[in-house]
């Protein structure tokens, strides 16, 4: 049973810093999400756990064991890299069997596992071609088999659907979300898309430079995000982000706005009204139709821009002068260094 | 020990070895600086690093033994036309072989990549009776002309060829349709674009031709147009036995300048040859 | 047409200096021609089978090629692989070496031999001097045939292994560092993922330096005439200097010619051979 602790994790290369440090926990069977823009340290803070590079201070503990410094090979995980790295010049059986093979696993019940993880993934006709001789989405199901065979204990995956086109995409998503619940190991996987994250996480994290800004279920991050960062990257479109004097004309609100600088409303909670007196008032800039709803660019009168999604047929036309309203329950508060804050009540 | 202090160990290991194994490479260098100012005595005597005694008077002998002024700039003319003939045509040819079409483009590919491979041992002894009968012997003439035309002009094209054939086609196209001609496209357009194989090409040609050895042995035989390589295997005694001192202080002149310059752009010299990958 | 005015100068120039003189030795080769005594007479094959059957000379010859080649070829690549292999990852002193172990390529061969020379001196030779410490007394390095064929062949691969060490840093950092990462994460060690995973990757590079580095053994010519001039007692002779002899020494114009022929079917075969093993990779 595979849980994976990490304690004040840091990095630096030469003098840069990338991890600077990280606490977590990940407990057994978890699908865990690393999200964060490109860049932040998502794929070092991956590649620390699986002893690939090696940290400059902390703690790593996986299934209760400090694993600083134990080999990788020895940690018990398998990576499924966003290259994929599968080695061109052997076929995907033997791509599939490499580990097992310099782990010195008899022939015969390496052949076995293969075949297993084959099975699984639907390469059975596929065993003697070359990764070149595959599309993209079978050399994805091939680096997954590579990690399945060695029966890790953790599963580590770095934007392992990047390279895909959107609709594949979507399909491998839902492979590895099923693949998840079959095996029910420990997954930890990295990836700069929201949605992603979204869908198949149980816990997400959020990272930013090297930190993280939040952890918690995908309803958590989008229901309380804990800062403007976090308010901003879950969901799209990305919430907008108002001057706290913008809430009362949105809703009717109990409390004073302190100490709220700002209060932020999802696209998707703005509702469009008739422009009147104590209103939130704005003019249509550009409206963007896309079949199911229509996205609206309001130009406010104080020059911010809002989004809205409008759902319903009879569509405001560009230049239109309109009211913006949103439920109470749906205003997000933050302070003067975008956390979330709750307004007093007087 | 932790991973670190393994991986310090085995980088500490490496370093040691790398350094051992550089002496040879390094060593001789050295070695050469040193002798050639040592007195014909202390050169045969126990072995010094620093000379007992500076003996500046090699340097000066070098160039009272044979025209080693003369024999210096030979070689520092000829490798400059050299080089500029051979930037000229191969980045003509280059250039016609990477974006027209022209009848026998096929067949001319064909033979310039066999001489790619063909050494010029086959082919110097029809070109000795070729600059004989064309009364070049002893002038710099075949040793500007079959190199230029020779392999390594042949590579050069080559390269040049590489080069143009990765370089975005819109900007010439967008050149043509300002109204140059071929021949404008080719100066203010290929040319511009293309400097870092220019430079590779003048680099590995200079050096080439700078060393070069078998052609003005075999086509040169008064002193005052030797060239470098040659002079430098000139400096015998009556017997023919080398005059050590003299051969070496002479050896650090033409070498020494050479590695000067390479120790400035050395990352540049040293692309140029992976880029070119052929040579040996 | 206006194409040909671009190559036009390269194409006159190659026509006269290389495929005329290329056409006009296969026919040098078949005659009988003595600068000396200024005759000529075609003659056929008579210099191929003087060449082949009859002059104990060849055989020497084409012996002491083979030699040099084996034993620089895999040399210089050995050595060449394992100084890219610590090379290829920046580290600390890393141009350092790579600017050390390149230098002597950028010098002329006339130099570094010189140079070697002036070490391997029998007696007051530095390298003896060095072994005389260690209490070995050394070769008289030169004048020994055996010692005179180690010595050229080993100053050779010091000389031009630094380019064959570059080609193979290219290729090494062209090499994905995933597949290390993933090689490693499935417990390989170090030897195993240099044999079952770079080595591999590395065939078509090995390949093509192993021709380049044979082709340049045959044609190896000014290292040979200042170290040893081919001496002693023919020990280094090798085919380019050989060819030179002939022709430039003794002025046998159509033994020469005929010599310089069989050096371009090596040369060719070679070329042949590579050709084919790419196209056998590539399947
Ligand atoms: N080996 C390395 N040496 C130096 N800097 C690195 C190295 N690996 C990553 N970095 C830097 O660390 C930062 C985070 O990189 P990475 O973890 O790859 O980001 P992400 O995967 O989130 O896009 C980047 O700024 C990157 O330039
Ligand atoms: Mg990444």
């Amino acid at each position: 049973m595979t849980n994976v602790l990490l304690k004040g994790i840091e990095k630096r290369f030469g003098s840069v810093e990338v991890i600077r440090g990280v606490d977590l926990q990940i407990d057994d069977g978890e699908f865990v999400v690393f999200v964060g823009p490109s860049g932040c340290g998502k794929s070092t803070l991956l590649r620390l756990i699986s002893g690939l590079e090696h940290i400059s201070a902390g703690d790593i503990l996986i299934g209760d064991r400090l694993v600083n410094e134990v080999q990788p090979a020895q940690r018990g995980v398998a990576m499924v890299f966003q290259s994929y790295a599968l080695y061109p010049h052997l076929t995907v059986r033997d791509n599939m069997g490499f580990g097992l093979k310099v782990r010195k696993m008899p022939a015969d019940e390496r052949q076995k596992r293969v075949a297993e993880a084959a099975a699984t993934l639907k390469l059975d006709t596929l065993l003697d071609r070359y990764p070149r001789e595959l599309s993209g989405g079978q050399r994805q199901r091939v680096a997954i088999g590579r990690a399945i065979v060695g029966h890790p204990d953790v599963f580590l995956f770095d934007e392992p659907l990047s390279n895909l086109d959107a609709e594949l995409r979507v399909h491998m998503r839902s492979e590895i979300a099923a693949l998840h619940k079959r095996l029910a190991t420990t997954m930890i996987y990295v990836t700069h898309d929201q949605i992603e994250a979204m869908t198949l996480a149980d816990k997400i994290v959020v990272l930013r430079d090297g930190r993280v800004e939040q952890v918690g279920s995908p309803r958590t991050l989008y229901e309380n995000p804990a800062n403007i960062f976090v308010a901003q990257f879950i969901g799209s479109p990305k919430m907008n982000v108002l001057p706290a004097d913008a809430a009362p004309l949105l809703a009717a609100l109990p409390a004073t706005l302190s100490p709220a600088e700002s209060v932020g409303v999802r696209p998707e909670h703005l509702m469009v009204v008739k422009p009147g007196e104590g209103i939130l008032r704005g003019k249509v800039t550009l409206a963007e139709y896309t079949g199911a709803v229509t996205l609206l660019h309001v130009a406010l009168a104080d020059g911010h821009t809002c989004l809205a999604i409008y759902d319903k047929q009879e569509m405001p036309e560009v230049g239109a002068e309109i009211g913006l309203k949103a439920d109470a329950r749906d205003l997000h508060f933050f302070d003067s260094h975008g956390q979330a804050t709750k307004l007093r009540s007087n | 020990m932790t991973q670190r202090q393994t991986q310090i160990l085995y980088r500490t290991c490496w370093t040691i070895a790398l350094l051992i194994v550089a002496i040879p490479f390094m060593f001789p260098f050295v070695w050469m600086v040193s002798a050639g100012f040592k007195s014909t005595t202390e050169i045969f005597g126990a072995p010094t690093l620093i000379p007992r005694v500076w003996r500046w008077q090699n340097f000066i002998e070098v160039f009272t033994y044979q025209p080693f002024a003369r024999q210096y700039f030979n070689s520092l003319y000829i490798a400059i036309l050299v080089t500029v003939l051979t930037l000229i045509i191969s980045s003509l040819a280059g250039y016609a072989l990477a974006r027209m079409r022209f009848a026998g483009a096929g067949l001319l590919m064909l033979f310039l990549i066999s001489a790619l491979m063909v050494p010029e041992e086959v082919t110097i002894i029809p070109n000795f009776f070729l600059i004989r009968s064309m009364g070049l012997v002893d002038t710099h003439w075949p040793l500007i002309l079959l190199p230029t035309f020779g392999p390594q002009g042949v590579m050069a094209t080559f390269l040049m060829r590489q080069y143009f054939l990765a370089l975005p086609k819109e900007l010439e196209d967008a050149g043509k349709m300002d109204g140059l001609s071929r021949f404008g496209v080719w100066w203010r357009i290929a040319l511009p674009m293309s400097r870092p194989a220019l430079a590779a090409v003048a680099i590995i040609t200079f050096l080439s031709s700078w060393n070069l050895f078998l052609e003005p042995l075999i086509f040169l035989s008064s002193l005052e147009m030797f060239t470098l390589p040659l002079a430098l295997s000139n400096f015998n005694d009556s017997y023919g036995l080398p005059l050590w001192n003299l051969q070496l202080a002479a050896t650090t002149l033409a070498v020494v300048p050479i590695l000067i310059v390479y120790l400035i752009a050395q990352r540049q010299i040293i692309e140029s040859f992976a880029l070119s990958g052929v040579k040996g | 047409m206006e194409a040909w005015l671009f190559v036009s100068p390269s194409a006159v120039g190659f026509l006269i200096f290389f495929l005329g003189p290329l056409c006009a030795v296969v026919y040098f080769s078949m005659t009988e021609w003595n600068l000396l005594t200024q005759q000529a007479a075609f003659v056929g094959l008579a210099n191929f089978e003087d060449a082949l059957l009859e002059n104990p000379d060849f055989w020497h010859v084409v012996r002491n090629s083979v030699i040099f080649a084996l034993g620089l070829v895999p040399l210089n690549m050995a050595l060449a692989l394992t100084l890219a292999l610590a090379l290829s990852r920046p580290f600390f002193g890393v141009v350092f070496f790579r600017t050390v172990f390149f230098a002597p390529v950028v010098t002329s061969a006339i130099a570094w031999a010189i140079v070697w020379k002036f070490l391997l001196q029998g007696e007051g030779g530095f390298i003896n001097q060095m072994l005389a410490i260690v209490g070995i007394s050394g070769p008289n390095w030169l004048r020994e045939p055996n010692w005179a064929m180690a010595a050229v062949i080993v100053t050779r691969v010091i000389k031009m292994v630094g380019l064959n060490m570059i080609l193979y840093i290219a290729a090494l950092q062209a090499i994905p560092r995933d597949y290390e990462a993933a090689a490693r994460l499935e417990g390989a060690s170090r030897w195993q993922i240099f044999r079952m995973i770079i080595w591999p990757l590395l065939a078509p590079t090995t390949l093509i330096i192993m021709v380049i580095t044979t082709i340049g053994s045959f044609k190896v010519f000014d290292h040979i005439y200042q170290m040893t001039g081919g001496g002693p007692e023919n020990g280094t002779l090798v085919l380019a200097f050989y060819i030179y002899q002939q022709g430039f020494k003794f002025f046998n114009i159509g033994y020469a010619s005929a010599l310089a022929m069989i050096m371009f079917v090596i040369v060719m075969m070679l070329t042949i051979v590579q050709v084919m093993l790419r196209r056998k990779g590539a399947e």
